[in-house]
């Protein structure tokens, strides 16, 4: 699952709110008892997740930033980072922390992260339309906060991923501009050029619903797959676009399924599985989860089974809030469709 | 002493001195500036320099004059009888001002002040008053007579409030500097329109400006260096923002300095540019300063301490130092200190210039997500008294009490007080704009508001005469309101943003719309009146039915129109 929580127009839940309120998934897995109901269970997929909660209840930071420290080249920390961020009540921690050591780039990094969630279940994930002034004005009071760490973070440490990665949710916030938020990816770019959050980030920025275009999400979606190594994760940013873009089409008539119908657009989604997931360098990394479940979903959707069984095949049980909430109740759209790829139910 | 600049004396007005080769350079210096002027008497101290020059006539040796903020400077290079003949004359012109010239030199200052853009930060930061004066027009000068200006001239071009400083091989033979006696005037009061620190504003769009306040200290000029090379490398090199990064260090020789630091920007690319200039402030403040940066600095600084022209070209800021009882110090002593600083150093300069931090994003930015508090542009309160009402919908009220006079809406007001009015200007037609000392403004206009006669008498009436600035007939609001704009920012408070919404330039779909219905209204209106006059007389119409339809006809009219008076209403044309 990866650290996607901020989509603002109509933000999935996090892996944090399932986790305390289990998915319920019966009525449509009693259909077919072979297969497992999903599990959005971060820890399932990432054993190294319990540590972390465990360590941040222990409030033990010495080894959570050895294990931060320790963690090699090219690891998308935002993920740990994200992880201890959502533990309820680390703000208090964490702002003790902040303050005894304000040169600590984890701590303010981790901190200004929880600000930013803080201010986000304020806002609550409804439609803007149904998010009252007041809960408007205490997120951004929230963001500013988030972002005041956020620049001291990267000013201590202009390399620091996470830091970086969090200052693009806080630039879309608080509107500062697509141009702004595009300097904050190549900032984090230049030290780190796959940077899968980071780029996750910086597609839903450049989406219309945030004032971006389909032209500059496409292009930077493609601009991800082949910019990547064979076997990264980038690729699936190609099948990320196409997914908003899917959603942001209307749910009545047959607009959604004629633009996925499009050859064009299946053609571009084969190409970015088999140079990402399917590729004989793939490795599982931080989103792979995430990555995994967007092919699948849109596989589905498409109508193209077989391509969206490998990927369900892949996937186990394992599953994110991101895809699955936008095609419905998660556990639910996850269940259908892999019962319809997997030729069951 | 300092090293390489000798002090002495010529005719009672401490002197300069520094060894020099080739054509004889030579400065008077006053300790007068435009920050001792008052808002309504702007200008003064400028109008005093030119006429002081105008004598000067066409000589074939450059001269010039500059009025700064604090201190005003005769400047001159030639040969040593012509240096002698320009500060004879500056001086003989100053103890009898060429009157004559009085009206042509206010029309080239006028011509001057057309094409001079001053910035808006002064007057945010210090209001309109003191420092914050360089900010506005100069509104004085129409007004002055020719008593003014000799009282002005007698009072701060003085031989005790002026410092000679010479760059030749000799003092030159026969100089003579016949001034009137006086007093060395202290430094300007440094007075302040902002609560708190770090702040902004927007305005422009011309990219980002900052100022600070910070000890004037070689340090300082290091931070203003590394500064520059590092938003020239951030936002010029790496991200390709902008085209001019750069940094400015003067010395208020109050024993303070304002850094300034500016760059550039693209339209399209001021957010990117805003972001850059927020994180290379904060890599300072963190103390990430690169060594090589502060080398590069350290070695230009010190290349123009060891130059060989290094005494002469110090000669006009030590005379200002002098001026300001702050004793010039040696070029060797600048050196120790340059060489001895350290990163450290130029970190706790950093931070100093972050709590005194003003910054101008360009219009439609905030930088209150990167912790600068927006400068004030309401009043805490609004006096109490008659309280008018705007004509057109949607403006602020206007309420003129015993004590001012205040602009209120939605709970927010712009207030001057007569007691803090610095300028009172006042157009033919009966238009006023009050200016407070804060740098807050509040238009009246009689007729937008249906003040009264006697109402506005007492307006005029309680704004102390010497505030009062006579301007001649205006041509149109609208254009002075763009004037006010540029030279004014501050205007744009809560009463500047209502007014610019219903003043909002006509886009071209409203012209069509306004084109169109305007069409169709009329063409409809001559079919209603064509009914209206002959539908009477058609015997197979009743009384009744006439007039029904003669009311419907004319009210389609009239819902046809609508758009089009709605589109001429609340725009103007383009």
């Amino acid at each position: 699952m990866r650290c996607l929580g901020l989509v603002f127009p109509q933000p999935p839940h996090t892996w944090a709110e399932t986790a305390s309120n289990p998915p319920l998934t019966i009525r449509s897995m009693s259909s077919d008892a072979s297969l497992p109901p999903p599990d959005f269970e971060l820890a399932s997929a990432f054993p190294e997740v319990g540590w972390l909660r465990q360590a941040t209840a222990a409030r033990d930071w010495a080894g959570i930033r050895r294990y931060a420290d320790g963690l090699p080249q090219g690891t998308d920390r935002a993920f740990l980072v994200r992880v201890v961020a959502e533990v309820p009540g680390v703000e208090h921690f964490l702002r003790e922390l902040v303050a005894a050591a304000p040169d600590d780039v984890l701590a303010l990094t981790t901190l200004g992260t929880r600000e930013i969630e803080i201010g986000w279940e304020i806002r609550s994930s409804a439609r803007a339309e149904h998010v009252s002034r007041e809960q408007f004005r205490q997120l951004h009071e929230h963001l500013r906060q988030a972002e005041r760490l956020l620049i001291r973070a990267t000013a201590l440490d202009p390399s620091h991923d996470a830091a970086w990665a969090a200052r693009l949710t806080t630039a879309m916030g608080l509107q500062l501009g697509q141009n702004e938020a595009r300097r904050r990816y190549d900032r984090l770019a230049a030290y780190h050029p796959h940077h899968l959050t980071g780029q996750a980030r910086l597609l839903q920025q450049l989406c219309p619903k945030w004032s971006g275009s389909w032209e500059a999400a496409h292009g930077f979606a493609r601009e991800c797959l082949l910019n990547s190594p064979e076997g990264s994760l980038s690729g699936g940013l190609v099948a990320e676009a196409h997914l908003e873009r899917w959603l942001d089409l209307p749910s009545t008539g047959s607009e959604r399924t004629d633009y996925l119908r499009r050859p064009h657009v299946h053609a571009e989604l084969v190409e970015a599985a088999e140079r990402s997931v399917l590729h004989p360098y793939y490795r599982p990394a931080y989103g792979w989860v995430t990555i995994q479940g967007v092919f699948a979903a849109l596989f589905s959707l498409i109508g193209d089974t077989a391509r969206a069984a490998a990927h369900f095949r892949a996937l186990g049980n394992l599953a994110s809030e991101y895809p699955w909430s936008y095609l419905g109740k998660p556990a639910d759209a996850y269940a259908k469709h892999r019962s319809a790829a997997l030729g069951r139910g | 002493m300092s090293q390489g600049i000798h002090h002495t004396e010529v005719d009672g007005i401490p002197t300069l001195f520094a060894y020099a080769t080739g054509p004889m350079r030579a400065g008077l210096v006053f300790r007068v500036g435009v920050a001792d002027e008052t808002l309504a008497g702007a200008g003064i101290t400028h109008l005093v320099e030119h006429l002081a020059l105008h004598r000067q006539g066409l000589a074939d040796y450059h001269f010039n004059g500059a009025t700064k903020a604090a201190f005003t400077h005769f400047h001159v290079e030639g040969a040593e009888h012509e240096i002698v003949a320009y500060l004879d004359g500056v001086c003989t012109s100053l103890l009898d001002l060429p009157m004559e010239r009085l009206e042509t030199e206010k029309e080239i200052l006028r011509t001057e002040e057309a094409r001079r853009e001053p910035g808006q930060l002064p007057l945010w930061r210090y209001g309109a008053q003191g420092y914050g004066l360089v900010s506005y027009p100069e509104w004085g000068v129409r007004g002055l007579r020719p008593d003014d200006v000799r009282d002005w001239a007698g009072t701060w071009f003085t031989r005790d409030n002026a410092v000679l400083w010479i760059a030749g091989e000799r003092l030159p033979a026969g100089l003579s500097l016949k001034l009137p006696a006086g007093q060395r005037r202290p430094m300007p009061a440094v007075t302040s329109a902002l609560p708190t620190a770090p702040a902004y504003f927007s305005d422009g769009k011309g990219g980002v400006l900052l100022d600070a306040v910070v000890t004037d200290t070689t340090a300082a000029r290091l931070y203003a260096g590394v500064l520059e090379r590092e938003l020239s490398r951030s936002l010029r090199q790496e991200g390709g923002y902008s085209y001019t990064a750069a940094s400015d260090y003067t010395s208020r020789r109050d024993g303070f300095a304002t850094v300034t630091a500016f760059a550039d920007a693209l339209p399209a690319k001021q957010d990117a540019v805003l972001g850059g200039f927020v994180d290379v402030l904060a890599g300072l403040q963190v103390g990430r300063i690169a060594q090589a940066d502060l080398e590069a600095v350290r070695g230009r600084s010190d290349a123009t301490l060891t130059a060989p022209d290094a005494a002469v070209r110090r000669l006009p800021g030590a005379a200002e130092e002098l001026l300001a009882h702050r004793p010039p110090r040696g070029l060797e002593e600048l050196r120790a200190e340059l060489w001895a600083m350290t990163p450290q150093h130029v970190h706790a300069v950093a931070l100093e210039a972050a709590g005194t931090a003003l910054l101008q994003a360009p219009s439609g930015h905030r930088a209150d997500w990167a912790g600068y508090t927006a400068a004030p542009t309401t009043s805490s309160y609004a006096v109490t008294g008659k309280r008018f009402e705007a004509v057109r919908k949607d403006e602020p009220a206007m309420v003129v009490g015993g004590e001012g006079v205040s602009l209120t809406a939605g709970g927010e007001a712009a207030t001057v007080l007569y007691s803090a009015c610095a300028a009172l200007l006042s157009w033919p037609d009966g238009g006023r704009r009050l200016i407070g000392t804060d740098g807050l403004s509040v238009e009246v206009e009689p007729g937008e508001y249906g003040i009264d006669a006697h109402t506005m008498a007492t307006i005029d009436a309680a704004v102390h005469p010497s505030a009062v600035v006579q301007l001649p007939p205006r041509q149109q609001r609208q254009q002075r309101q763009s004037e006010g704009a540029a030279s004014a920012g501050r205007t744009a408070g809560s009463a500047g943003a209502v007014r610019q919404k219903t003043s909002a330039r006509r886009t071209g779909g409203q012209t069509a719309l306004l084109v169109i219905f305007g069409v169709l209204a009329g063409l409809w209106s001559l079919l209603a009146l064509s009914y209206t006059v002959f539908g009477a007389s058609d015997p197979e119409t009743s009384t009744g039915e006439w007039a029904a339809l003669t009311v419907f006809l004319w009210a389609v009219g009239a819902l046809l129109a609508w758009p089009a008076v709605r589109v001429v209403r609340s725009t103007r044309r383009g």
